[in-house]
């Protein structure tokens, strides 16, 4: 189904995070979102134009040597550390881990939806941020495991993905009511941790995150990952 | 990889990541340049004719403003000389007269003669405007692996192979 053909290392969470942001846009557009592209593009301007100071300055510096130009230089070491600093600030204080903002054109609310990931934790921290039309805010926050839509050869999952995202978040629930439903059915299955059998490869998965429900306990564990071992390897022969 | 051509901005993200690395740092190296008002504020010394104070790959950070003091018999200055692109570290062992007219005489420590033989044909003496500035730091050994990269070109193949071969098994 919604598999993708590239893999990954489930081993890097780099790969888990950045192969789940990618999947966001290309979920929420094709669901009738409107992105907005203003962080990105305040970004782009503020890196390309340091970019092309530094280009200007090896081009005069080169022709005219470096007496000759000492006072322009000069200058444009200082616009080019102003601009520099103003995209860390940019992206420390205003993207902070941006990944989509946009529109949903039927309730006319912008979500903005920021993730991270944090060291040794095989988790997905979201934060929705929605903005609805009357000027009302309201902040959604969750941490959902990466085996929910990653299955054990690091193959993303799309289903799953997207059930999860419409059954946290309201405002894309309403906007894409049939995987908001898969999301409330799987809810009442009591899986806690959600992933119903989508896919085959969804099977691995589900092992995989009841073994991050129920982990505390060692035993139990070792237990469920046995048993994943066996699925996996029974799906091999099959 | 491919998803990053599909959407140009994230392509153009990405050339701007790599870019602004190469940027930040030749700008730090203009900074620096600008601070110490000297074209080139890091050297390499390239041979011994300075031991026992400077050994072939030591680092040298230059200062090229007379703030306080003039440039004083003494001070170890990097020059360059007309018609040759090497620059040469040397001590200034003799100075005639003061300001930017004065005439300096250089000698490198374990020379046994002065610079005169290396000077330009028909220079006796430097002026001011020909130095690039004198030595106020210095780190041992650290310049060594230009020398090996200069003398040795076949090191880049391989070092550019190895970095290849990194970007590549990365990748995958």
């Amino acid at each position: 189904m919604a598999t993708s053909q590239e893999k990954i290392t489930v081993y890097n969470l780099a790969d888990l995070k950045n192969t789940t942001d990618d999947a966001i846009p290309n979920y929420l557009n094709s669901i009738g979102f409107t992105p907005s592209h203003r962080l990105t593009d305040v970004r782009l301007a503020l890196g390309y134009s340091a970019l092309t100071l530094a280009a200007a300055c090896l081009a005069w510096d080169y022709k005219f040597g470096f007496d000759a130009t000492k006072y322009l230089t000069a200058a444009a070491v200082a616009v080019y550390t102003l601009l520099n600093g103003a995209l860390t600030l940019w992206v420390v204080y205003v993207e902070r881990g941006t990944v989509y903002v946009g529109s949903s054109k039927k309730g006319g609310e912008t979500v903005r939806i920021s993730t991270e990931t944090k060291k040794n934790v095989p988790e997905y921290f979201v934060t929705v941020e929605i903005t609805r039309p009357d000027g009302g805010r309201e902040e959604v926050k969750f941490a959902r495991a990466f085996t929910e839509w990653f299955d054990g050869a690091g193959r993303f999952v799309a289903a799953p993905f997207q059930a999860m995202l419409a059954g946290s978040v309201p405002v894309i629930g309403r906007a894409d009511p049939k995987r908001a439903a898969a999301a409330k059915a799987e809810g009442n299955e009591g899986a806690g941790a959600g992933a119903a059998a989508y896919t085959p490869e969804m099977l691995d998965a589900l092992a995989k995150a009841n073994v991050s429900v129920v982990g505390s306990a060692a035993e139990e564990a070792t237990g469920a990952e046995a048993a994943a071992g066996k699925k996996g390897g029974k799906r091999r022969k099959a | 990889m491919l998803s990053s051509l599909q959407n140009p901005r994230q392509a153009a993200a990405q050339l701007m990541n790599f870019g602004l690395i190469l940027s930040t740092a030749f700008m730090m190296w203009k900074g620096l340049s600008v601070i110490t008002d000297s074209p080139s504020p890091i050297v390499v010394v390239l041979s011994g004719s300075m031991e026992p104070a400077f050994q072939r790959g030591d680092l040298l950070l230059l200062w090229n403003r007379n703030l306080m003091s003039e440039t004083n018999v003494g001070e170890i200055v990097v020059y360059n000389v007309k018609g040759k692109d090497i620059p040469i570290v040397h001590r200034v062992v003799r100075k005639f007269g003061i300001g930017p007219d004065a005439k300096l005489l250089t000698k490198g420590d374990n020379n046994a003669a002065d610079d005169t033989e290396l000077y330009a044909r028909g220079q006796d003496y430097l002026n001011r405007k020909d130095i690039v500035g004198s030595v106020v730091g210095y780190m041992p050994f650290v310049g060594y692996v230009t020398i090996m990269l200069s003398e040795h070109p076949w090191l880049k193949t391989v070092m550019l192979g190895i970095m290849g071969l990194v970007v590549v098994l990365q990748r995958e």
